[in-house]
């Protein structure tokens, strides 16, 4: 059974059409990339698979239930997360706060039970610190608890989003250019924390990178947009070899030139 | 233990604030006593604005449309039959509240609920516009509901207003109902659905893809805003004794506003302050307008310098104070005992040095 099933869906905005055709099944477990040039669609995909867009025709399941058309908020408690090219954090709170608010889906507590501190309240809250605590500690950014978000380094205020990501309980991840504005060595430690969060929480992740040792080091399967049309689709070495990439990412055949 | 002490701590300053409250009832005059139950409503019109636009992000203008709601239900419900069917002169009230007459603490409830449902039925759509859209949206209820009252005298008596309404509110009651406001909004503010709030303020879609629903979150947060503007509108009726709709024209939320920025956008405490402060300013600055005598400089008397004077202290404030006075800083035990050890460790360093 597909953990995700894109059933050939078109987004068009206007007379603009963004993606078109975009199949794509996920089965659990896998670590899929998704590349291309600028302006491809790629961060359209994962606004429609999370729910900010509503594709303009056909569907998307989720563990066998449409999800098309349904609130980003309610996606996310069928358990995708994502992060975002342009970091989104909530800058202005606290470390901790930022990985606080991803349990947030999951409180059971009522909202007069949590205005006047009732002890079940406290008790959820305190698990949620806990576990919150626990997942920074796991990425080392522990020590930052009660730092503003906003004022991290860049790296890890894309870890910090990742963690952020990660508290929601996710069955299905999308990195959105998790590499982005990273020195070679941020990104091979990069590769090893998603490796290893792949296999800590049992993910599935869906990866847009242009940072193609990353994509081809860590991706089993890679998709390729070009024009909000796919391309090719394949291993890494498919990929690399596949003409009609090397055309979309470098130009036309410098013969037909010659 | 700290907790605990915190809590001692807050218990013994509500003892002295009653002490003083106490007080003040009893030895103060009229007129300041007008003042400081002013700075208590604003204190809780300015805290409950602060909870949807300090720390929700939206820009909402109704709060003198919620006033005048709970101000209308609070007189409605608080004047006596006979007297009712006395002053109504253009339209005789219509039925139901002919008869209606509850204790004042029932009437103030009732405000904050009738603000709250007005603030549901029209947060549902409004509540998706963002920014500004929503700043003149919100403003253009709150002008609706005056021109509304304006135009149905059978239950507002119109451009007439009311008068003789029974002067039941006191101290106890304004700063009752301030504290109140503070702990039930600080409450939410410090749980986990404050934090969903100050989520959607910092961002938006960020707080919708980690699962915040923006709409209940954002209606929630508008409709308690809205009950203690209600409450604090009851109060507002029964302390001037006298209400007409243009007691609640936009002026009245720019007031509110001006609170809210001057004490720091987010800050409970600064908002507590500022209230304070904008009331006792505003009436202390009078004498200004009698006309003064710098040295040989003699400043004639202008009506109005008052505010002219005000205008430009404000501008000072955020001048120098972009963030307000408290800056988003808030006021706990945890900050005063750190504040006192500063001093004292100050001390101690400063003592070693001169030896």
């Amino acid at each position: 059974m597909e953990l995700l099933n894109v059933d050939n869906i078109t987004m068009q905005f206007g007379g603009l059409t963004a993606v078109s055709n975009f199949k794509l099944k996920i089965v659990p477990g896998e670590l899929i990339g998704l590349i291309g040039p600028n302006g491809a669609g790629k961060t359209t995909v994962f606004n429609i698979i999370t729910g900010i867009y509503t594709p303009t025709t056909n569907k998307i399941f989720f563990q066998d239930q449409d999800i098309t058309g349904i609130k980003p908020d309610k996606i996310a408690k069928l358990g995708i997360a994502r992060t975002f090219q342009n970091i989104r954090l909530l800058d202005n709170l606290s470390v901790m706060d930022n990985v606080m608010i991803g349990f947030h889906l999951h409180l059971k507590s009522n909202l007069a039970s949590a205005i006047f501190g009732l002890p079940g309240y406290v008790r959820e809250e305190e698990s949620i610190y806990h576990k919150s605590i626990e997942l920074l500690e796991k990425v080392d950014l522990d020590e930052f608890k009660n730092e503003k978000a906003g004022s991290l380094p860049y790296g890890q205020q894309r870890k910090l989003e990742i963690v952020r990501a990660l508290a929601t309980g996710p069955k299905l991840l999308l990195l959105d250019e998790p590499a982005a504005g990273m020195n070679p060595q941020e990104t091979k430690e990069l590769m090893n924390f998603i490796q290893k969060i792949q296999e800590d929480f049992n993910l599935t992740i869906l990866l847009i990178e242009h940072d193609m040792k990353v994509v081809m080091g860590i991706c089993k399967r890679i998709l390729v947009l070009d024009y909000g049309v796919t391309i090719a689709e394949g291993n890494p070495f498919e990929i690399q070899n596949n003409p009609e990439v090397i055309k979309a990412y470098l130009g036309v055949d410098v013969k037909n030139y010659a | 233990m700290k907790k605990n002490n915190g809590k001692l701590y807050t218990i013994v300053t509500l003892i002295v604030l009653a002490i003083l409250v106490y007080y003040a009832e009893k030895n103060l005059d009229a007129y300041n006593l007008r003042i400081l139950n002013l700075g208590a409503i604003y204190v809780t019109l300015g805290v409950s604005l602060n909870l949807i636009f300090g720390f929700t992000g939206q820009f909402s203008l109704g709060h003198a449309g919620f006033m005048a709601i709970g101000a209308y239900v609070t007189t409605l419900l608080v004047l006596p039959p006979w007297y009712k069917e006395m002053i109504f002169i253009i339209e005789p009230l219509i039925w139901p509240f002919t008869i209606m007459h509850t204790p004042f603490i029932i009437a103030l409830i009732l405000s904050g609920i009738f603000a709250a449902i007005a603030a549901l039925l029209i947060g549902l759509p409004v509540l998706r516009l963002k920014g500004d859209y929503l700043g003149i949206a919100t403003l253009g209820f709150a002008e609706i509901i005056r021109i509304i009252a304006n135009n149905i005298p059978q239950i507002t008596n119109g451009a007439l207003g009311i008068k003789g309404i029974p002067e039941f509110t006191n101290l106890w009651w304004t700063v009752g109902a301030a504290v109140i406001t503070i702990y039930i909004i600080k409450g939410l503010i410090n749980s986990s659905y404050g934090r969903a709030l100050m989520a959607i303020r910092e961002n938006e879609i960020a707080a919708e893809v980690i699962g915040v629903n923006l709409t209940y979150h954002k209606v929630m947060s508008f409709v308690i805003s809205a009950f203690f503007a209600g409450v604090a509108g009851g109060l507002f009726a029964c302390l001037l004794t006298t209400i007409d709709p243009k007691a609640f024209m936009f002026i009245m939320t720019f007031n509110i506003l001006i609170v809210v920025v001057l004490g720091g956008i987010g800050s409970i405490t600064g908002t507590v302050i500022a209230a304070f402060l904008f009331n006792i300013s505003l009436e202390y600055l009078r004498p200004i307008e009698a006309g003064f005598n710098i040295g040989p400089i003699v400043i004639p008397a202008i009506p109005g310098l008052r505010m002219v004077t005000f205008a430009t202290l404000l501008l000072i404030v955020i001048l120098y104070k972009q963030n307000g006075l408290m800056g988003g800083v808030e006021f706990s035990w945890n900050g005063v005992s750190r504040f006192f050890q500063r001093i004292f460790s100050n001390k101690e360093s400063s003592e070693g040095g001169a030896k």
